[in-house]
């Protein structure tokens, strides 16, 4: 009887680990890898970040060094320039558009975390890691979208050091999750 | 993920097993997380000043849930507020709050609000515009121009300028000054110590007193302030050898009686002649023959009060003759005190000028006599804390034209022609005076949340000045707008304000105590007073501190009578007086007189209250209206029948057992046993136990999960990883913990609250949260007859003899939270390893990995893990928890918990994070008591400490060694973090040499 069930159970453990994969395989896929939604205006980074200008991120994610939130520009540090600069561009005349409506810019997010997940910005920034290094070569995306997958295991891959032994950090779960 | 399946073969190792479903569910829940919503990215139109996304603007303001003015620090985030502590540098509650406090958020955010103002039409209350309301009430005040001087303003007591604005601006209408009501306030006491002492509230000095007698004077539940008095109670107390003995004379056993030594329990009216016999006017037997206490007992008491000096003597006066049992407490405090326990100092300034309950009732009077043209009520609830005998509602319908400044609907405002909402006080600008010559100012910490003013600028608005009541706010500070802007930081000034005289009590009213078996003793809740806290989710799942019943209002009454009557707890009996009967579900306690029966009010609202205030019943429809000498309403003087029923309600409780079965959980010893030298006894090495590495600080074996750093050096792996105190990452070489002075701990429950407020917990006791398919188990606190509350911390109250039913027992209140064990019953058995030992010594609950198997809960020998049956978190189901805009005030930094996921006390892991995250901006390690718990910083006696115990610099490393120190169950090797520190009793003189004679049995477990 006893051996029985022993023979019952690695098939049923058998059964679970190809099902676990079969998961595991999809939530890879349908991760929002390379995600990249439309702009309600349509911002180059490439202009801004790239280009000639290379502006700091810094400059309009001004809390990125500070706090877990990188932080957006207001619409008000938008026409700050475009008051001025490139006022006869069709994004642009959108923008103002939002500025005297008094409306925000509903821009729709690219990067998201599950809930559960607790990402500090200022930590990654203030150890010298570059936005680059998860966000990819923002400077050159004329339409910015997810390169990075933003799984648990990339995330693992940097804190255990093994993709770049400088950025090393906890990987104890309650690091980020709680 | 393939090698991870590679691994999944037969002889699979439990690591190996848990990785594959581990990883499967991470992935899982991220697939209907991150990916198919689209998510939207608001910015700021013009980016505030000062303001930091993601990180938190604190703003000091004025609490308002009392007349006592506590200072509060609210904490905003993104325009938000998200939280309330206490104000470390206010001179009331020096950085605690209590829980009716910290609920002024559910009170900002409650989903019942008024949302526009509201116009009577057609005899329902309509939503309007400001214009249309503010024109209607134009049009009224010109209509009643002539007999303006018949207009009633009743105004919610408060200190600060507003009084004598709103009087000023009432003068401009020809209009009498308003009155000030408080409900909550013991009337009595302030009248007879404006009397004696010259002050409302004198300042109560516990730590000069050697001894407390306290007669009715529930100093801790709600007689006074709570915070300041229990802040300074509770430092007595821990005075240990030479801290006072309380004794509690009452016939039920409040909060305060339950934290006496002793108690003598004399029928309700008869403390006078308690009072009178230790004065020397009236003899032992007298007294006997009065109160139904034995002489022996009053002798000792006569004895044991002639030999303590000083002593302090306090009275509560809700009886017929409630004031001079109040005055002739005072002469026998001022005798007996010597002027050190309460001088004339004045302790509370808010309670100067609070005008009587019996005004509310001559109001009621003139009313019906058609007499009042206009009636105008500013928070305020008379309609409900008036008893119906009083008549003041039913008046009300008398008066031709009603305006109700309220916020929130209640029973008065839905008897008003016209709403003009008031914005909540975290909405306004405004000041008070909590201590003579200290101003505590308050200003707004959002924006409004909806369609609302603030009334103060609504009256200004009507007036000549058109300004704004900030202008004038800032034209009357010294300094103007940039003095103002200096103070408002730390949130008080030095300044005063024009103190209100409160009208002289109109001859009283004394009603009929009819006839029963029974005294009856309605009593102000401690948690929602006389019903101002009950449209707050937080305050009503808040389990009563005595009785540990939620959402429910019950018939206390001794076991002895149960017995009589044959009724077990929840069979219901009818409670009948004359002034009207409830059928209520009893509830036996061993704190009561046997010819006693409590019900406690501030439940049982009416639909107009709004969805949560329907809990319960209102046990004011049973009281007889009749006043003392000061205007107070009596609560405790009439006769009650009670009589068995046949039905059965479930008693909406927490509590498992009252009685600790010997297993330890709250320790008391006596101030003998304190004296002895021996130190606490660790116990060794038990049989079988496992030789064990401890990690630095309180015992904690290193845990069995450690691996090594990157978990491929192979199975014969010795590396500790991050467990290695040595270790980069250094998390080891902390170790979270936490203590509990018992010694000091009242049992108030506001960290219970906090904690609420900190982690996120939802409340799941209103009706459609319950079933709705099982007759038994459905209206209000259903859920939690099934045990599923969710509180991640909870006050555990334990009783200590008494089995016979007597008078003598003890009470053990012990908060209980996850005991964060080095040595973890639950982590063993969780098969996704979705609960796991952090090097840094927290017990850590991975969310987003557990399956709600439940094996951790079973396991857990503190009960103290919590499983979210119903997703109460989750805004698609019939049982969420936070209607819009309740969730407003949740905590961003803690993750909002979904169905079938397991939960528990993280001891504030977040806040231990955000330490370390700005610790690591500043370059610079941890300082020591840095950061606290969000349980700590409320706590208003100071029993919790929190933090690293393998850090000797910080306090909770010295209190963990204490002489009085214990672990709960430490037989169970489970190397717990809280550490217990023993309550201390002062047993009686007679007490300790019976004690002495024969063996003891009062100390111990």
């Amino acid at each position: 009887m006893k051996s029985k069930r022993k023979w019952l159970a690695i098939p049923g453990f058998l059964a679970l680990a190809a099902a676990a994969a079969t998961l595991s395989a999809y939530a890879g896929a349908s991760s929002s890898e390379g995600n990249a939604p439309a702009q309600p205006v349509a911002f180059p980074h490439t202009l801004h970040a790239g280009g000639n200008l290379k502006m700091n991120c810094i400059y309009c994610h001004y809390s990125a060094g500070k706090s877990p939130d990188p932080g957006l520009p207001a619409v008000g540090t938008c026409m700050g320039c475009h008051t001025t600069v490139a006022i006869d561009k069709p994004e642009i005349k959108k923008l103002a558009g939002f500025w005297q409506r008094k409306e925000p810019v509903p821009w729709v997010r690219v990067h998201k975390l599950p809930e559960y997940v607790h990402f500090p910005h200022m930590r990654h920034v203030n150890a010298g890691v570059s936005c680059q290094e998860c966000h990819g070569q923002i400077q050159n995306m004329a339409v910015v979208y997810q390169q990075n997958s933003l799984n648990m295991g990339w995330c693992i891959n940097c804190h255990i050091g093994r993709s770049n032994p400088q950025f090393k950090a906890r990987y104890d779960c309650a690091t980020c999750h709680y | 993920m393939s090698a991870e399946t590679e691994a999944a073969k037969p002889g699979v190792k439990r690591r190996d097993f848990l990785k594959v479903v581990g990883a499967t569910t991470v992935a899982t829940t991220a697939m209907g997380c991150s990916s198919e919503r689209v998510e939207k990215l608001i910015p700021y139109l013009v980016s505030p000043d000062e303001t930091v996304p993601g990180v938190s603007t604190y703003y000091s303001t004025t609490c308002r849930e009392c007349s006592a003015g506590c200072g509060v620090v609210a904490e905003t985030r993104d325009g938000r507020a998200i939280k309330l502590e206490g104000n470390p540098e206010h001179p009331l509650n020096r950085g605690a709050l209590c829980a009716k406090g910290q609920s002024a958020l559910q009170g900002l955010y409650n989903p019942d609000r008024y949302r526009t103002p509201m116009i009577r039409k057609n005899g329902r209350l309509v939503a309007a515009t400001w214009d249309e309301a503010l024109t209607l009430f134009r049009q009224k005040l010109t209509e009643t121009r002539g007999a303006a001087a018949n207009a009633v303003f009743i105004n919610r007591h408060e200190s600060g300028n507003f009084p004598s604005f709103l009087n000023t601006w009432l003068a401009s209408q020809g209009m009498p000054a308003a009155l000030s009501i408080d409900p909550d306030i013991d009337h009595a006491a302030i009248a007879a110590n404006k009397q004696s002492y010259g002050v409302a509230w004198p300042r109560l000095n516990f730590s000069a007193a050697r001894l407390i007698i306290s007669f009715g004077a529930d100093f801790l539940d709600g007689w006074g302030a709570n915070v300041p008095q229990q802040l300074d109670f509770a430092d007595a107390r821990a005075k240990l050898e030479t801290a006072p003995r309380l004794i509690y004379v009452g016939a039920r056993r409040s909060l305060t009686g339950l934290n006496a030594d002793h108690w003598i329990n004399a029928r309700p009216g008869s403390e006078l002649a308690i009072v009178q016999m230790l004065g020397g006017s009236v003899t032992a037997q007298q007294a006997s023959q009065a109160s139904g206490v034995d002489v022996a007992a009053l002798t000792e008491l006569q004895r044991e009060f002639a030999a303590a000096r000083p002593a302090m003597v306090l009275a509560g006066g809700a009886s017929p003759r409630g004031m001079e049992l109040c005055l002739a407490a005072n002469a026998l405090n001022q005798s007996a005190g010597g002027g050190a326990t309460i001088g004339s100092s004045s302790g509370i300034n808010g309670f100067e000028g609070i005008d009587s309950p019996s005004q509310l009732r001559a109001v009621a009077q003139r009313m019906q006599a058609g007499a009042v043209p206009l009636l105008m009520t500013r928070g305020v609830n008379p309609a409900y804390t008036m008893p119906k005998s009083s008549g003041f509602a039913a008046a009300m319908a008398k008066v031709p034209f009603k305006v109700s400044f309220s916020s929130i609907p209640d029973e008065t405002s839905a008897l008003a022609d016209l709403v003009l909402p008031d914005n909540h006080s975290l909405e306004s600008w405004g000041d008070a005076e909590p201590v003579r010559g200290t101003l505590s100012l308050q200003q707004p910490v959002m924006d409004p949340i909806f369609d609302t003013r603030a009334t103060a600028d609504v009256l200004a608005s009507l007036g000549t000045a058109g300004a704004t009541y900030r202008d004038i706010m800032i034209g009357r500070f010294p300094g103007g707008a940039t003095g103002l802007a200096a103070a408002l930081p730390r949130g008080i000034a030095s300044g005063s304000t024009s103190v209100l005289v409160p009208r002289v009590a109109p001859a009283p009213v004394v009603g009929q105590p009819g006839n029963g078996d029974f005294f009856l003793m309605v009593y102000p809740s401690p948690l929602l007073g006389t019903g101002d806290g009950a449209n707050k989710p937080w305050l009503q799942e808040l389990p009563d501190p005595v009785t540990k019943i939620a959402w429910q209002t019950v018939a206390e009454i001794h076991p002895s009578t149960a017995a009589r009557l044959g009724v077990e707890n929840g069979d219901h009996v009818t409670v009948e007086t004359v002034a009207g009967r409830l059928t209520l579900p009893a509830y036996v306690y061993l704190g009561i007189r046997p010819d006693t029966v409590a019900v406690a009010a501030g439940r049982g609202h009416s639909e107009a209250a709004g969805r949560y205030a329907r809990a319960g019943h209102n046990a004011f429809d049973l009281l007889p209206y009749s006043e003392d000498r000061s205007g107070a309403t009596s609560y405790s003087f009439a006769k009650a029948k009670v009589t068995k029923d046949g039905g059965f309600s479930r008693l909406v409780t927490t509590e498992g057992s009252a009685r600790q079965h010997g297993r330890g959980i709250g320790q008391a010893m006596t101030l003998a046993e304190l004296a002895q030298p021996q130190a606490h006894e660790s116990h060794g090495e038990y049989p079988g136990d496992a030789s064990h590495e401890f990690l630095p600080g309180l015992r904690s074996p290193t845990a069995n999960d450690a691996q090594g750093d990157l978990g491929d050096k192979g199975e014969e792996s010795k590396e500790k990883g991050m467990y290695d105190p040595k270790h980069w990452s250094g998390m080891a070489k902390h170790r979270w913990a936490m203590t509990v002075d018992l010694a000091r701990c009242t049992g108030c429950s506001a960290c219970v609250t906090a904690c609420y407020a900190e982690n996120n917990i939802p409340t799941v006791g209103a009706d459609w949260q319950g079933p709705k398919f099982m007759p038994d188990r459905t209206g209000f606190g259903a859920n939690i007859t099934r045990s599923r509350e969710m509180a991640w911390l909870r006050l555990e109250r334990y009783f200590e003899g008494g089995e016979d039913g007597s008078a003598n027992f003890d009470t053990r209140f012990v908060p209980m939270l996850c005991q964060h064990c080095g040595n973890a019953p639950c982590e063993p058995v969780c098969p996704v390893y979705a609960t796991y030992h952090a090097p840094d010594g927290l017990n850590v609950q991975v969310y987003n990995r557990c399956v709600g198997t439940r094996y951790c809960s079973n396991n857990c020998p503190y009960k103290v893990r919590y499983f979210n049956w119903f997703g109460y978190g989750e805004p698609a189901r019939a049982q969420y928890a936070f209607p819009e805009p309740l969730n407003w005030q949740l905590n961003p930094d803690v993750t909002v918990r979904g169905k079938g996921v397991m939960e528990k006390c993280t001891f504030c892991v977040q806040r231990i994070r955000d330490a370390e995250n700005r610790a690591s901006l500043e370059k610079r390690g941890l300082e020591p008591d840095e950061f606290t718990t969000a349980c700590a910083e409320a706590c208003p006696s100071r029993a919790i400490t929190f933090g690293d115990a393998a850090d000797e610099r910080w306090t909770v490393a010295k209190l963990a060694h204490d002489k009085r120190a214990y672990h709960v169950f430490e037989e169970l090797n489970t190397f717990t973090a809280v550490v217990y520190l023993k309550k201390v009793n002062h047993p009686g003189a007679a007490a300790t040499a019976a004690a002495a004679t024969a063996p003891a049995t009062s100390g111990g477990h």
